[in-house]
């Protein structure tokens, strides 16, 4: 049966594809406007990720080992501009606080972890409990940065009186006037902004998970704790994975809480690489110098996702089939 | 998000109290910042009197009255709203030709794949130096349609198409194709409407990054009356730092539509984000 059938569908292939041959002209002609239609659809998009994605990678490279002068021609300096970097305290300064804002990854995910676990049991409200958790990550980042400052506020703001009313300090914190709590304050707005959204990701992944394995493994007589090390743990690190990588992104990319919050300030205690760069070219007018800048930004961003992705053990694509 | 499955099993052997408390604390968290903002919204603040309080004291909606009038909210309203529905006509648009492009076989098709996903790894923060050159060489500088090029089409938003489109049976678009039916209009009349999520999806997703998108106006835009929301906002809040009840209930009115939006569309809304956050 098996070997007839395949036998019988090379025939018939032939035949057919002989069939359409015969006119060939027109067939060639059909595969070219096939091809073409496919083209003009694509072309929109392509212009657009043309222009605002690869051409200023593309331009932010050459722009970085010039010159740069709004009027006349560039002039051609190679790697000046990187060296100079080198001798720049607030490069090493926003690198180090954008690594700093890095750090607080783990602990976001691990947070959101626990509450992901607590919102994908059976308890009654969980949809409510997500809802909440996750109604601060789509809103406007602008307004979520004054929320945030008026919470830090030096004289009425909640932090200082709830501080102030356990004791814990005795005089007003100016939080982000002081150069020691700016950078942590910014931190914790930007990890409240962003929990729900890594609730989001690992509760997708936990509901990829085959309640099967649970009931083998129950019956197998492994207690909750064994459960969650082996079957838990592992299946879901695809998606923790995906978490740490956008939490990546986002301390290379959190412009807007930054700004609205402190504007690097005071000093530059919490200056990011992404504001660094913003105010190196817009405000300080060093178009060039900003353009290096975001070279080894951007260098940074790929090389840490690819040392994420070889940790994880390469298996980011995952989730790609299961979602 | 999509499915629970039930754990009867496992309910009967953990008390759920301790959940329920912890969650009540992390909600309690996550609410109070807004909650502070309403309520000095609607009280507005004196910031030399020490302690604030805790609850709303005759609580007014004057300072709503006073962003609406005595700022050009309307105006920036109205820049929001433009620039907002070109991207989301744009997206719904642009997104469908090209994701119904990629359901069909063609050489290159690989090389433009990978070429998306590569993309998706450049954030747009990193391209806002040449993408402001560009702009201007463009002479789209403070200009509507300059605000919304950069977002005119989405990889995530493609990709969610694509995934819709995959799904409609091949046989449909061949009849379609019998029938008469253009390239386009099987797009318009057969896949637009057999994949409803998707669309939805796709003018939710671009109306919540155009609306909210702070870094790019604050680039091209110089007019006060091209202003969008966000940088109104923003400008508000260095010209007038003390004027606390307008400020925060300008932050309200700011919030309330992506607010809305989000707790209509919750559904559409997480599958997309997470949808895109899988692909890539």
């Amino acid at each position: 049966m098996g070997t007839t059938s395949r036998a019988a569908v090379p025939a018939l292939a032939d035949t057919r594809l002989r069939k359409r041959d015969r006119p060939a002209g027109a067939r060639g002609a059909k595969r070219r406007r096939e091809l073409m239609l496919v083209w003009v659809f694509l072309l929109p998009s392509l212009i657009v990720f043309l222009l605002y994605r690869i051409l200023p990678l593309a331009w932010n490279v050459v722009l970085s080992l010039s010159k740069y002068s709004l009027f006349g021609q560039s002039e051609w300096i190679g790697i000046d501009h990187y060296v100079d970097m080198l001798h720049d305290e607030v490069f090493w300064e926003s690198l180090t606080n954008t690594l700093i804002y890095l750090a607080t990854a783990p602990f976001g995910v691990a947070l959101a972890l626990a509450i992901s676990l607590m919102v994908n049991s059976d308890i009654r409200g969980r949809s409510v409990y997500r809802t909440i958790v996750f109604l601060s990550y789509p809103l406007m980042t602008v307004a979520v940065g004054i929320i945030w400052r008026w919470m830090y506020d030096e004289k009425v703001g909640l932090f200082n009186f709830v501080l102030r009313s356990l004791h814990v300090i005795e005089r007003p914190m100016p939080f982000l006037q002081s150069f020691e709590m700016a950078l942590p304050s910014v931190l914790l707005a930007s990890v409240w902004q962003i929990l729900g959204f890594y609730m989001i990701i690992l509760l997708a992944g936990l509901q990829n998970i085959p309640q099967s394995l649970y009931e083998a493994a129950s019956i197998d007589g492994a207690n909750r704790r064994q459960q969650f090390m082996r079957i838990t743990l592992p299946l879901l690190r695809p998606a923790i994975f995906l978490a740490f990588v956008i939490g990546v992104m986002t301390s290379f990319t959190s412009f807007d809480l930054v700004y609205v919050m402190t504007n690097g300030g005071p000093g530059h205690a919490s200056e990011l690489l992404v504001t660094y760069i913003y105010k190196a070219a817009f405000e300080l007018g060093k178009i060039d110098y900003a353009a290096a800048l975001t070279i080894v930004q951007f260098a940074l961003l790929v090389a840490l996702t690819w040392v994420g992705n070889r940790l994880s053990g390469g298996e980011a694509g995952k989730v790609e089939t299961d979602g | 998000m999509t499915t629970l499955r039930p754990r009867r099993s496992a309910a009967q052997r953990y008390p759920h109290w301790p959940i329920h408390l912890a969650l009540l604390v992390t909600s309690f968290l996550m609410l109070v910042p807004f909650y502070w903002v309403l309520k000095t919204s609607l009280t507005g603040e004196n910031i030399f009197v020490y302690p604030p309080s805790l609850w709303p004291v005759h609580p007014h909606l004057y300072f709503f009255v006073d962003v609406w009038y005595l700022i050009p909210f309307p105006r920036w309203l109205l820049n929001s709203v433009v620039v907002s529905a070109l991207a989301i006509a744009a997206n719904v648009v642009f997104n469908a030709m090209a994701a119904y492009a990629l359901t069909r076989h063609f050489r290159g098709k690989r090389l433009v794949i990978t070429l998306l996903l590569s993309c998706m790894m450049i954030p747009f923060q990193t391209t806002i130096v040449p993408a402001y050159l560009i702009t201007g060489r463009l002479g789209l500088l403070n200009s509507y349609l300059g605000m919304a090029l950069p977002t005119f089409s989405t990889i995530v938003c493609i990709f969610v198409y694509k995934a819709a489109f995959d799904a409609v049976p091949r046989s449909l678009i061949d009849a379609a194709r019998i029938d008469g039916l253009s390239e386009l209009q099987i797009i318009r009349r057969v896949m637009l409407p057999l994949s409803s999520a998707a669309v939805a999806t796709n003018v939710i997703l671009s109306f919540i990054w155009s609306w909210n998108n702070f870094l790019w106006p604050l680039i091209v835009v110089r007019d006060a009356s091209m202003q969008p929301l966000p940088l109104g906002l923003s400008r508000f809040l260095s010209d007038h730092e003390n004027t606390t009840g307008a400020l925060y209930a300008f932050c309200i009115m700011v919030l309330l539509p992506g607010i809305a939006l989000f707790l209509m569309a919750q559904q559409q809304f997480i599958r997309g984000l997470t949808s895109g956050a899988t692909k890539g």
